[in-house]
């Protein structure tokens, strides 16, 4: 429960059993649970900064069709009535639904073997989000928090893990499983800032500060013979919500250039994506985004022009100000959903649920530019080569982040390996 | 309901009676004769069951040590080989606020504070503690402390949060034996309506085998087998996979039943076949193995057979509830519950000594396993008979603990001395306030909870006074709570939390004067002493000391343009701080 | 696409003994389908990218090759020798309907950004109209797909487009149900009607459904007739109920709101107004197709026929008693409304 300060915290806790022994064999990114100098942000060197990683998630939420997407099928009994159309990587197309994410193919990769074998829309979301199958008995963190908890700087006053939403705000304690709440998503609901971020109207900022001193006072006096790393993370706590505080404004993409946000687009989702690279430019660890709804069991074409057309230009123009401003290496971008739709058109020109063959897009953080990895038949149902499913995905997203993810978490309790061991990553797509 | 006399002397009382307890218990068998032939029959087994079996003890029990010397004993001797030197005992003031917090959930009020340190007699820690465990604010912490223990913030589905509440309450202010509460737990079915409430353990995972089997283990066995659902654990030697299933197969035949007639009256029903079989993922044509009922470690259940077309003594058909003539899950009740299994008796021992000293002998609390060793071995193992001998009486128990100079020591470290390692229990631990105690205590502190009992005038007693705080409640655990299914984590302060804290209306509103409350009853005493005396009594449950009165009275004398706002920074600066987040 | 009436006087037609009287087979999901002036050929697109033309009297099938998508819009010069189609790669072909052999298209033109989705043909016979996803209602020279005008105003998807029987004069419905009524000889727009009941942004989903999936003016042009779905509670599943809402073209006013009395859950994929006078409506949902006889002045229909699938399109044979549907099975079935002999 509680550690004095001396003792090496968590490492101490962790190096008494021998029950932990190998347990944190972690590499890179995980080296910041044992110090506990990170209380305190240091002065962080600029090579320090540029190595920090980032993850940008797009969850296409009701199931993106990888057919009007990243794996077209064009002029065959399955494959709709829309065309492929080149992209910047030679002999690479895909749906004519993406013109503008057609020319950052050369900064993109594309899964095409996923079979995750799971159709329902809840469990499909936990396989891909936790890279575990759904299992009652045991909830596993979502990416977002593991990145959180491996990746994030710890002592940053940003949150980790902000999810963009249409919709409402709050914080999912659930995404964050047994790594606990601080590691939880805070949702940005149409672009409202996390609750109490504002300062209440009649708390000046000096009355804030000379309560402030009060609390340091007494807590000087407290911890001058029972400092522990818990008083030390709550105390430290309130220096961080103070900065956060004083930065509010990082959530406020207004104050983005009118040119910006004409080129993100008036739509909510333009706005999202621009709020998105406003909050990593800040230094925000992970970003997801979510973009719905692609659940077309019917009029699938006709809701994938309408959902394509609003996702396509914002998320093009994202990739490349992330290229253009050299984030793109250390930002892992991810567009996955639930599961894709079915080869099979419906009499009510609707795709279903289909997991056993469909594809997700992956960009940055030294993953392959351009490769193709994974292969579906030609009427779309099965993998034929290379197939992966969301455990391979999981992996590959931690290696990409110099994360040894066949590790098991750090500062828990017990062992628990941070991506399934059933499965490894994708070899071909790391550099 | 059935009451259990809480005696103030359990373990001299109950070894006393020991032979003629022994005396009284059939040797363990399990044979198919006295398995019950149906869910009736097994929840009748409920109150047939012997309460304690008590093995020959492992090590020589010095039974002439009442069970807190025995204590002290234990961990001084540790302490000793290891040439730690322990922290000084806690002030009046530090043992104070401690023990109104594990007992009660909140801090006292400024008369108790007042009265408790004003008192002048040798024996008023024993007094106090004895009080509280006798008060009806005991019943309702135990009931908020085993809700979330047990049924981990899941949301009410088959069973009102307020039964299953009062269930608890009523159990903890009868005093009612853990193995007989853990039996009714596991026995109840949702049938009968007495026990319904005892029935959200199962209902409200859903009947879901391996969420039970799992919890199972974990909470009443420290176990945490989880991972011994795929394989044999590849670290803890001792988690096995055929254990794993062994309590799975108790509950494989299980579901939840609908009555037509009744769709809110959800019952937790079982067919009369259905195996399961199980092998490893990390054996290559591993083949399927059986699993039969069985406790961890423990020799398989013999099972009676049925002819074919003869096991149900109701017969499954459409809407109607079956009923097996032999019930797998009826056994884990009559087995699992009783003082002669060692990993049940250690499990509530060490949960229960985890309560009162911020972590277990063994921590994690359900990592029980020999690669985890206990931190002092022969101490729980002595619990844990000490425990059953005492029929299980959790009061005894935690008075026991309560009592013992272990518990209270002051969580300072001694003069000199960096570091103490927190297994040691050489110094009171700092316990992180849970969410509800947070909130209780915010409201004590801010006298939100004095307003109300004054406003309650001859009506006040706990549960009037409970229910106006209630409504307080749900605001804060939104915040501070854990996860719904998830174990409570250990300590972290997230953002949301802390933006709480320092921006939100919520403890704004608490801190503002009205009438009554804190800032009120400050606005109008003059003397900088009084308002010392008052703000640190609230708050902190202490006297001031002479450097925070020079201090406050120096910020007083400053800001008699705005007094009022003055006083506020104070209170909130005293809430935010740490010695108000940790129990101490 | 309708024909004069027989000049003898014939028995009516009687939509209540309606019966299927063919079957023509093609292998994908038809989508649209037409039937020339003579009665000949029926023409059908479908979910690939062919034209099929089918000669009724032989069931001999001619494919058309041209097309890069489904073909959706279908439209016949006015007793002429020119059939317009389009596709959802933005194309416009011309063909010569009656020309034997495989025949290449007169011409092709990208004619929309993204789908078009329907072609109408002027009553003189001189101009096909098109509209599609780029929000663009464009006129071409039928004879040889000139570019005439360019109609623009939408501020959606425009689904359907047709021309007042007395010329000069057009009809466009988008996505959100605005309908536009065009003068063709200045290109403006004269007024906007409000068929807004055919849509629906569904705010689950955060996305629109809606737009006349099919239209028409009666012969006499007193009334336009759009088709398609309304009071959608779940756009993705296709949970709406298809309806015909009908305009006074002379108002602009919806006279009338045309629906069947089940609340059929689908589309109404097409509507024609009968030379005899009634209106007939086909559509599609999730429990199979159905075709109703309304009367313009009749919110119910006075006569309901169940599909064997659900329908995609819907054409009138010159004869005054068959008709064609297109169906979601790939079946063009031919059913014939002639009074039965008495037993």
């Amino acid at each position: 429960m509680q550690q004095y300060l001396s003792c090496g915290a968590s490492e101490h806790r962790l190096s008494r059993r021998s029950l932990l022994a190998g347990m944190v064999s972690a590499g890179a990114g995980l080296a910041h649970v044992t110090g506990l100098s990170h209380l305190v942000r240091p002065a962080v060197a600029a090579d320090l900064a540029a190595q920090q990683k980032r993850v940008l998630i797009f969850f296409m939420a009701g199931g993106l069709s990888q057919l009007e997407s990243w794996d077209p099928k064009p002029n065959t009994e399955r494959g709709g009535p829309f065309r492929a159309i080149p992209t910047s990587v030679p002999g690479t197309h895909i749906c004519e639904l993406l013109p503008f994410t057609a020319q950052q193919m050369h900064r993109l990769c594309l899964v095409r073997g996923v079979n995750t074998a799971e159709d329902d829309h809840g469990k499909g979301a936990v396989f891909m989000e936790t890279g575990r199958r759904d299992s009652p008995a045991q909830r596993y963190p979502a990416l977002g928090s593991v990145v959180s908890r491996l990746v994030a700087p710890p002592a940053m006053a940003l949150p980790g893990y902000v999810h963009i939403q249409p919709g409402g705000g709050g914080v999912n304690k659930a995404d964050a499983a047994f790594l606990g709440p601080k590691f939880a998503s805070i949702t940005i609901g149409n672009g409202q800032p996390p609750a109490n971020l504002l300062r209440p109207n009649d708390l000046t900022p000096i009355g804030d500060q000379q309560r402030n001193d009060l609390r340091l006072k007494a807590n000087q006096r407290f911890t001058a013979r029972r400092r522990t790393a818990e008083t030390e993370a709550y105390s430290s706590s309130y220096e961080q919500a103070r900065q956060l505080v004083e930065r509010a404004d990082i959530f406020d993409v207004s104050k983005e250039s009118a040119q910006d946000q004409e080129r993100y687009g008036s739509h909510d989702f333009g706005r999202h994506c621009l709020l998105a690279r406003r909050l990593l430019e800040q230094g925000l660890t992970c970003v997801k985004v979510t973009h719905t709804n692609y659940d077309s069991h019917s009029e699938n074409f006709d809701f994938h022009i309408e959902q394509l057309g609003e996702f396509d230009r914002p998320f093009a123009t994202l990739i490349d100000d992330l290229a253009q401003r050299g984030m793109l290496d250390s930002t892992l971008v991810i567009v996955m959903s639930e599961f894709g739709r079915t080869p099979k058109i419906n009499h009510l020109f609707g795709r279903d649920h289909w997991s056993k063959a469909w594809s997700v897009a992956l960009a940055g953080c030294g993953l392959q530019k351009g490769a193709v990895v994974g292969k579906t038949n030609d009427d779309g149902t099965a993998v034929t080569d290379r197939e992966v499913d969301a455990r391979h995905l999981f992996h590959t997203y931690f290696r990409a982040l110099g994360v040894d993810s066949t590790a098991n978490y750090p500062g828990l309790n017990r062992p628990i390996p941070i991506g399934d061991p059933a499965g490894d990553a994708i070899q071909e797509l790391l550099t | 309901m059935k009451s259990y006399p809480f005696a103030q002397t359990p373990a001299r009382s109950l070894t006393a009676a020991l032979p003629l307890l022994l005396s009284l218990i059939p040797p363990p068998t399990c044979s198919a004769e006295d398995a019950p032939e149906s869910a009736p029959a097994a929840a009748a087994a409920v109150e047939t069951m012997p309460v304690v079996a008590v093995p020959t003890p492992a090590v020589a029990t010095p039974r002439e040590l009442s069970l807190h010397e025995l204590i002290d004993q234990q961990i001084g001797a540790a302490l000793a080989a290891k040439g730690i030197a322990p922290a000084a005992r806690a002030n009046d003031a530090e043992f104070l606020r401690r023990i109104y917090l594990d007992l009660t959930g909140s801090i006292p009020t400024l008369g108790e504070a007042k009265a408790f340190l004003d008192d002048k007699s040798p024996i008023k820690r024993q007094q106090l503690v004895d009080r509280l465990l006798n008060s009806p604010e005991y019943a309702r912490q135990m009931q908020r402390v085993f809700d979330v223990a047990l049924m981990e913030r899941r949301p009410a589905q088959h069973i009102g949060q307020a039964q299953w509440e009062e269930y608890l309450r009523n159990a903890f202010a009868a005093n009612k034996p853990w193995d007989v509460l853990v039996r009714e737990i596991l026995a109840s079915d949702g049938a009968d309506a007495d026990l319904r409430p005892a029935a959200r353990f199962y209902l409200d995972r859903g009947g879901e085998p391996n969420l039970l089997a799992r919890d199972v283990g974990r909470l009443f066995l420290g176990r945490d087998m989880q991972c011994a659902q795929c394989h044999d654990h590849p670290l803890v030697s001792a988690y096995l996979q055929t254990d794993y299933y062994g309590l799975l197969a108790f509950f494989n035949r299980s579901f939840l039943f609908t009555p037509k007639e009744e769709p809110k009256a959800v019952v937790f029903a079982e067919k009369a076949e259905g195996d399961i079989a199980f092998k490893s993922v990390f054996v290559a044509d591993a083949t399927d193995q059986p699993a039969r009922p069985h406790l961890p470690g423990e020799k398989e259940v013999e099972e009676p057979q049925f002819e074919k077309g003869q096991e149900y003594a109701v017969s499954p058909a459409d809407g109607v509830r079956p009923v097996p003539k032999y019930s797998r899950r009826s056994r884990l009740p009559v087995l699992l519950p009783r003082g002669d299994n060692v990993a049940f008796r250690r499990n509530i021992a060490n949960r229960l000594w985890a309560l009162m000293m911020g972590r277990g002998l063994v921590h994690p609390l359900d990592m029980q396993h020999d690669g985890n060793p206990p931190s002092h071995p022969v101490l729980l193992d002595l619990l844990g008979q000490r425990c059953a001998e005492m029929g299980f009486d959790i009061k005894a128990f935690l008075r026991e603990v309560a009592l013992s100079e272990t518990y209270q020591r002051t969580s300072e470290l001694p003069p000199g001395v960096e570091t103490l390692p927190p297994d040691s229990f050489a110094a009171a631990a700092l316990k992180p306030l849970s969410a509800e105690q947070l909130a209780l205590a915010s409201l004590q502190a801010t006298g939100i909870t004095d307003v109300y009992r004054a406003s309650l005038g001859p009506a006040l007693n706990e549960a009037t006074l409970s229910e106006k705080v209630a409504a307080n409640l749900p605001a804060f655990l939104g915040v501070f709570a854990g996860q719904a299914g998830q174990p409570e984590q250990e300590f972290q302060a997230t953002l949301e939390q802390t933006l709480f804290m320092a921006n939100g209306g919520v403890l704004r509103s608490w801190i503002a004067p009205q009438a009554g409350n804190l800032a009120d009853r400050l606005n109008r005493v003059n003397e900088p002493a009084a308002v010392a005396d008052q703000i640190y009594l609230c708050v902190l449950s202490r006297p001031p000391a002479a450097d925070e009165l020079a201090d406050l009275t120096v910020y007083l004398q400053a800001r008699t343009q705005d007094r009022p706002v003055a006083i506020q920074e104070w209170i909130w600066g005293l809430l935010a701080s740490d010695e108000f987040r940790f129990n101490h | 696409m309708m024909a004069d009436q027989p000049a003898s006087s014939p028995p009516a037609p009687d939509p209540t003994q309606v019966r299927q009287v063919k079957e023509l087979k093609h292998d994908r999901p038809l989508f649209a389908c037409r039937i020339d002036h003579t009665g000949r050929y029926a023409f059908t697109g479908a979910q690939d990218n062919q034209v099929a033309r089918w000669e009724l009297e032989s069931d001999a099938k001619l494919a058309l090759a041209g097309h890069e998508s489904w073909v959706r819009g279908m439209a016949f010069q006015p007793a002429g020798e020119l059939l317009a189609t389009g596709d959802y790669a933005g194309k416009l072909c011309a063909w010569r309907w009656a020309a034997d052999g495989a025949a290449n298209p007169v011409y092709q033109i990208p004619a929309h950004q993204g789908w078009l989705r329907a072609v109408a043909a002027s009553p003189d016979g001189t101009t096909f109209a098109t509209c599609g996803n780029d929000r663009f209602v464009r006129l071409y020279g039928a004879t040889d797909g000139k570019p005439l005008r360019e109609l623009a105003g939408h501020e959606s998807h425009v689904y359907n487009v047709a021309f007042h029987p007395s010329g000069g004069q057009l009809a466009s419905c988008d996505l959100k149900g605005v309908v536009k009524h065009w003068d063709l000889s200045s290109g403006a727009v004269v007024r906007q009607l409000d068929g807004s009941l055919l849509w629906k942004y569904d705010p689950t989903f955060h996305a629109d459904i809606g737009g006349a999936r099919g239209m028409a003016f009666s012969s006499d042009g007193t009334w336009l007739a759009c088709a398609g779905t309304t009071e959608v509670t779940n756009a993705f599943a296709g949970i709406g109920n298809a309806v015909v809402v009908l305009f006074d073209w002379a108002t602009g006013e919806r006279k009338q709101v045309l629906r069947p009395k089940d609340n059929f859950q689908g589309v109404a994929w097409s509507v024609a107004f009968h030379p005899a006078g009634f209106i007939v409506a086909v559509a599609g949902g999730q429990h199979g197709g159905a075709m109703w006889f309304f009367k313009p002045e009749e919110p119910n229909p006075f006569f309901t026929f169940k599909l064997p699938a659900g329908a995609r399109d819907l054409a009138l044979h010159p004869d005054g008693y068959r008709l064609a549907i297109a169906h979601s099975d790939g079946v063009l079935r031919l059913y014939d409304m002639s009074p039965k002999p008495a037993a």
